[in-house]
């Protein structure tokens, strides 16, 4: 180990303590206990100017185009839910739980954070608020951005900040938790947040209905999300075996909407079958191959049930949220076509990001134009919270931030 | 005073536009008398009159404004309909008003994909109005929603009593074009979900016009409900109301608003509006839509939780008419207090739900040891608190006693865990209790994104933060009502 390192490392000691500091190559992980610690943390990577990646259960790590780091920040020590206060319908949580953890204490109070993200019983609650994930709930609910009230920051120079609160409704200044949540680390380390919670849904009902063609299913699509139904979740899905919608309804069974959407489907030409609960974990079967592209678009909810078409076309699998939210997943062949590089002209009015890439890729992950630049307000605005730049260098797969 | 050579940059920057073919009326605007209009907003008490009141018709001509106002470091204020309660729109000694009441148009409707593209000089009721007969509406529905901007919402990050439901503002704007305080032009957001990067959106939305004008937003709009009904129930203690509002969220329910009433402000509305409210301690107001018979049965459940928490009549509204009596009164609740006192003060804390019945017996002992009344009007379902504190201003000494007990009814609240503001924005009226609620990291922190957006400092500066120069001075005033409010036409919250 070369001296400096050994003398970061023993600075890093003396704030975590000896058995929760490890160096490996020119990587050292460290695990600190608590905000202050972190904080301590940062200020000496920010003085070395040493890169640190903010690390929570590791499964995302590969969503943006990470460059060297020289400081893993280990925040799985930091896992407790601190605070259910239930009759107010919030809850205060650090960083390094995981989402599983949390559900489970939610739910002796029939409460949850409205969210359906990946891999719960290993994503931790920072890194779902770093990488702004959401799943099919989001229909309903919204996206992390509308449930996060209040959050514990720790910027580069070890400035401890806390935005927002812990009530539902609060205009008191700007709210730093929509900008951090989707920032992947590059602006601030997470370490404690506040959520608004939602009862349980307590009457879910999940239907499928199938067509070889996505396009056969939009008609209904729109017809659903523009009806009276209380939908909680709308997803489309489709590979080379065919496409099914998904739909989960959440409404007293007197009030008999399962009917009211069973007339729908077969208006339209189709058959309502029972679904299974299974379905909603779709979005993560798409990952279960390392050797496949994972992407990420986003695009109007009219263009959903084309663009899953040609994902399928293009030879890949999809899974898609109804108001506009396609996850797509490619096999690493070699072939003469670029899958990526079509739907990167395709998706011009919208947005696409690469999640997953092959160890050894066939296609070209890079957008045919270039990296996409971030517009010159979120450098100042990274500028002005990490002028150093050592929060996740490359963590956002935008070029500079 | 701007110089006259500054006065003919912005009168070329507005004028610029001659498709009206009339060039005698400007949109410039600098004689004293017409200048007075813009020197204050809905917070009366805090006047200064502008140097320059400009009314822009484009992007183009308020990013040659602020151009010009970049170049000569000269402060500019935006400015919707001047509804704001906590002075946002006051103007900075010296400065210019960006008017953007002539930005009124609709620029684009999109109904499949349930977004809609607005000018920030619509009003907001206008937007509804807009996709209504599509059976489409625009979720916050603010203070006089039938005279505010769809901008003014976005400065102040806008609710209003069906927030509980649906969200704020912010929940409702996908994509913004901003003028930055450098003159830049810049989108904020994306009309698709999920775009990379921060989300400035987000942050620009309730930064009360700290930083930036946006001059035009795309926002979504949403199903009507098939139904709505509206019950109220009338109750001896407010903590039992309070109870009855716990009892319905712990039942997994979520309806569309939960208002409270005291005994004091519903006797003012019913010398005011007379919506035959029943006399009692505490009336709740609670509002359920959605599909027919999903209300139906939560109606069922609401009324049996009322009942035992003591509720001695329920009364169901559920044709429009008798719903609209009902928020008549409650809408009017603000100035209908003109009919207990000659002077009040508004304020907007937050609390926990829980914490209700503890702030609210804080809130009586120190009402009775100032000898000032308080009456109280509240959003319960999220714990947004409305004290009114009466007083006369005849009284010596009276007034600065009931700025001074509505300035520490804020701090009980913050000391309750909650906030200063929930929806009328921290503006001039509120930043001296900014560092009262947050530390001093916390508001270093904000101001870093303040300087990223505005180096220089001149988007409606003073406002927002505390600052030495302005927190030692008198910070509040009387709230006095629009006459829409009085009328019960439009409501305060």
């Amino acid at each position: 180990m070369p001296a400096a390192q050994l003398n970061i490392a023993e600075q890093l000691i003396a704030i975590a303590g000896n058995q929760y500091v490890r160096s490996n190559e020119d990587i050292i992980l460290v695990s600190p206990a608590n905000t202050q610690q972190v904080s301590e943390v940062l200020r000496i990577a920010n003085e070395n100017r040493l890169a640190v990646t903010p690390i929570g259960g590791g499964t995302k790590l590969s969503w943006g185009s990470p460059t060297q780091t020289n400081i893993r920040l280990d925040l799985t020590r930091l896992n407790r839910v601190i605070e259910h206060p239930w009759q107010d319908l919030t809850c205060t949580v650090q960083a390094g739980c995981t989402w599983q953890q949390l559900e489970q204490t939610l739910a002796k109070h029939g409460q949850f954070v409205a969210l359906d993200p990946l891999w719960t019983e290993q994503a931790t609650v920072g890194g779902i608020l770093a990488t702004n994930d959401s799943g099919s709930l989001r229909h309903r609910y919204g996206s992390l951005r509308d449930l996060v009230i209040g959050m514990t920051l720790v910027l580069a120079d070890g400035t401890i900040a806390r935005s927002g609160g812990k009530v539902v409704k609060n205009v008191a200044g700007y709210d730093l938790c929509k900008l951090v949540t989707g920032s992947f680390g590059t602006l601030a380390v997470i370490t404690e947040a506040t959520f608004r919670l939602h009862p349980l849904p307590q009457h879910t009902q999940t239907f499928t209905v199938s067509a070889p063609q996505a396009a056969k299913l939009a008609p209904l699509m729109v017809t659903i999300r523009a009806s009276h139904l209380l939908t909680l979740a709308l997803q489309l899905r489709g590979d080379t075996n065919g496409f099914h919608l998904d739909i989960q309804l959440n409404a007293h069974p007197e009030a008999h909407q399962n009917e009211i959407l069973r007339k729908m489907t077969e208006t339209a030409g189709l058959k309502l079958d029972a679904g299974l609960n299974e379905t909603w974990q779709a979005r993560e079967s798409l990952f279960l191959n390392r050797d496949v592209f994972v992407v990420k678009i986003g695009m109007l909810p009219t263009a959903v049930a084309k663009t899953v078409d040609d994902v399928v076309r293009l030879g890949g699998a999809a899974v898609a949220q109804g108001l506009g939210v396609i996850y797509a997943a490619f096999p690493n062949l070699e072939r003469n076509y670029s899958p990526l590089a079509s739907l990167y002209a395709y998706t011009d009015t919208g947005s696409m990001t690469l999640l997953q890439i092959p160890s050894n890729p066939h296609d070209d992950p890079m957008p045919p134009g270039g990296p996409h630049k971030p517009n010159p307000l979120m450098q100042a605005v990274k500028h002005q919270f990490d002028p150093n730049r050592i929060m996740n260098p490359g963590g956002l797969l935008l070029g500079g931030l | 005073m701007l110089s006259p050579a500054i006065l003919a940059e912005l009168r070329a920057a507005v004028d610029s536009d001659s498709r009206s073919g009339r060039t005698s009326q400007s949109s410039l605007i600098t004689a004293p008398n017409q200048l007075q209009t813009y020197e204050c907003d809905g917070l009366t008490a805090f006047r200064v009159t502008p140097d320059a009141v400009v009314l822009p018709r484009t992007t183009e001509q308020v990013q040659s404004v602020i151009r010009i106002c970049a170049k000569h470091k000269i402060p500019f204020v935006a400015r919707g309909s001047g509804t704001g309660l906590s002075g946002g729109a006051l103007p900075a000694e010296g400065s210019v008003v960006i008017c953007l009441s002539r930005m009124n148009r609709i620029l684009n409707i999109d109904l499949p994909n349930q977004q809609i593209t607005v000018q920030p000089g619509v009003i907001n009721a206008n937007v509804t109005a807009a996709v209504s007969r599509d059976g489409f509406f625009y979720a916050p529905d603010p203070s006089s929603q039938s005279v505010c901007s769809i901008g003014g919402n976005i400065a102040e990050n806008a609710g209003g009593a069906h927030c509980l439901k649906y969200g704020f503002t912010v929940t409702h704007v996908l994509e913004m074009t901003v003028v930055l305080p450098t003159g830049e032009v810049v989108t904020l957001g994306n009309k698709t979900p999920d775009a990379p990067g921060y989300d400035l959106l987000g942050v620009f939305i309730g930064s009360e016009g700290t930083l930036g004008v946006a001059t035009e937003m795309t926002l979504r709009i949403v199903r009507k409900p098939e139904t709505v009904q509206v019950i109220l129930a009338a109750f001896d203690t407010i903590t039992a109301a309070a109870q009855t509002v716990s009892d319905v969220i712990a039942a997994g329910q979520l309806p569309a608003a939960m208002e409270i009433m005291d005994r004091l402000s519903i006797e003012a509305a019913e010398a005011s509006v007379h919506p035959n409210y029943p006399a009692c301690a505490a009336l709740l107001l609670i509002e359920l839509d959605g599909p027919r018979a999903e209300v139906d049965l939560q109606m069922t459940t609401v009324i049996e939780l009322a009942k035992k928490n003591g509720a001695w009549e329920t009364r169901l509204a559920i044709d429009e008419q008798d719903r609209f009596l009902i928020w008549k009164g409650r809408k009017a609740a603000f100035a209908a207090a003109g009919r207990l006192s000659s002077h009040y003060i508004v304020q907007d804390g937050v609390i926990p739900r829980t914490a209700l019945p503890a702030v609210l017996e804080k809130i009586t002992e120190m009402s009775t040891v100032e000898n000032l009344r308080v009456t109280n009007v509240f959003h319960a379902g999220d714990g947004n608190l409305h004290p009114i504190v009466l007083y006369c201003a005849d009284n010596p000494g009276e007034e600065e006693r009931a700025i001074n007990l509505s300035m520490r009814i804020l701090d009980i609240c913050v000391e309750a865990g909650g906030s200063i503001t929930g929806e009328h924005g921290v503006g001039r009226e509120k930043q001296c209790s900014m560092s009262y609620m947050y530390a001093d990291p916390d508001l270093e922190t904000m101001q870093r994104v303040r300087h990223a957006f505005d180096p220089q400092n001149i988007s409606n500066p003073d406002k927002l933060f505390p600052t030495p120069r302005l927190c030692g001075e008198r910070s509040r005033g009387a709230y006095v009502p629009h006459n829409l409010e009085t009328n019960g036409i439009a409501e305060i919250f």
